[in-house]
């Protein structure tokens, strides 16, 4: 049996336990097998790492641009539990690029649409609805559950947020934004490299950076970002490749350009950093950009 | 590099900043400055409005934007002296999802 050494930023399942073998005990059903069979032919995946992935639980923050081709990649995938936040509803906006959901379902709870999109792809997977917005008083509890966190939402105030809370909680966070032809993405893992206020101590004051809602976005580009954040979260999962932690990807449609830069933890960063100034959770006002 | 390369310093954006410039790249002619000497300079000659997605109304470049010399995060790189053929990156978060 293949005997894989943990890197140090392996998502540590809540299922994992010591055997007297290398790996965990594994149980895939026939089924299981022949659905996950290209996975399992791959010497880095394996009977193994797909038992993982369906013992695994990932966030998705966002079920539109991000969280759709995510979301139904992961649940191909066999990630066994993931949770979709989103308190919005099925607009027809949407549909030019959030194909976890469908023209029946306009006006549906997002949540509740990408849940019906993700169990009937694999009914393998459990999907957790949470039509809520996230707020500094709900967001600790609602990721306490998962092994890994990929934001997909669409405000300077959730990512904030979110990262915060991931660092406080040592959670390994997936993050991407998109806007018109462009995409960033990263990994945060806490303790192992930079942090999104690392990257970007303040978010930007409101009006200066404009939402998709106002400056557009090609619609696959919120594919290929959504699907490069997904392969992180699976990588982090099952403990292979090199994940994005301290670089940033900044991807462009236009030219089909990938462009990677080195970004450093900071010691002097307000919450990842040797003495974080910032220990308790922001709520920011979005139409004002200051702390409550 | 040519020698009319090597006398430029180009000023790579991306995002809200490329949009508002309308390209990714702008080249200027190197002048003995420092980074910031060739932000203020980038927003005076520039034709769009741009000087408010790099600096406040103090004149602070924003800790919002990331700011990047030869693809490489450089300490207190506001402050450092630009030499022929470099290559500043700024960037700003994107929000959207």
């Amino acid at each position: 049996m293949r005997v894989c050494k943990s890197p140090p930023w392996r998502v540590t399942s809540s299922s994992d336990r010591p055997s007297a073998v290398a790996g965990p005990s594994i149980d895939l059903s026939e089924d299981q097998i022949e659905r996950y069979s290209r996975h399992i032919l791959l010497p880095e995946v394996g009977g193994e790492g797909q038992w993982k992935l369906l013992q695994s639980k990932a966030l998705l923050i966002g079920a539109g641009g991000l969280g759709s081709p995510a979301g139904l990649y992961l649940a191909a995938a066999g990630v066994g539990t993931i949770g979709v936040v989103d308190s919005d509803t099925v607009d027809l906006s949407n549909l030019q690029r959030q194909v976890l959901h469908c023209t029946p379902r306009l006006g549906q709870p997002k949540c509740l649409s990408a849940k019906q999109t993700m169990e009937d792809l694999n009914p393998d997977v459990h999907v957790i609805p949470y039509h809520e917005r996230l707020t500094s008083e709900n967001i600790l509890g609602i990721i306490a559950d998962y092994d890994v966190v990929l934001d997909g939402s669409d405000n300077f105030p959730t990512r904030y947020l979110v990262n915060d809370a991931c660092v406080m909680s040592h959670k390994p966070l997936c993050h991407a934004g998109i806007l018109r032809f462009e995409g960033q993405v990263t990994t945060i893992v806490p303790g192992e490299g930079p942090c999104y206020r690392c990257l970007y101590p303040e978010p930007p004051p409101p009006g200066l950076v404009p939402s998709c809602q106002e400056a557009g976005i090609l619609g696959v580009t919120a594919g290929v970002v959504g699907l490069i954040q997904a392969t992180e979260a699976l990588k982090l999962i099952l403990g292979i490749g090199q994940p994005l932690i301290g670089r940033l990807l900044l991807y462009g449609a236009l030219d089909a350009s990938f462009r990677e830069v080195r970004v450093p933890r900071h010691a002097d960063c307000a919450v990842c950093g040797d003495s974080p100034t910032i220990t308790e959770l922001i709520d920011y006002q979005e139409f004002c950009g200051l702390r409550p | 590099m040519t020698t009319t390369q090597a006398e430029m310093v180009t000023v790579r954006v991306f995002g809200a900043l490329r949009q508002a410039i309308g390209r990714s790249e702008v080249q200027l002619p190197y002048a003995d400055e420092t980074v910031r000497g060739t932000l203020l300079r980038l927003a005076a000659d520039s034709d769009a409005e741009i000087s408010g997605f790099i600096f406040d109304k103090q004149g602070n470049v924003w800790r919002s934007l990331m700011l990047l010399v030869n693809d490489e995060p450089v300490e207190n790189a506001l402050q450092q002296a630009t030499r022929p053929g470099d290559v500043i990156c700024l960037l700003l978060p994107v929000a959207g999802g």
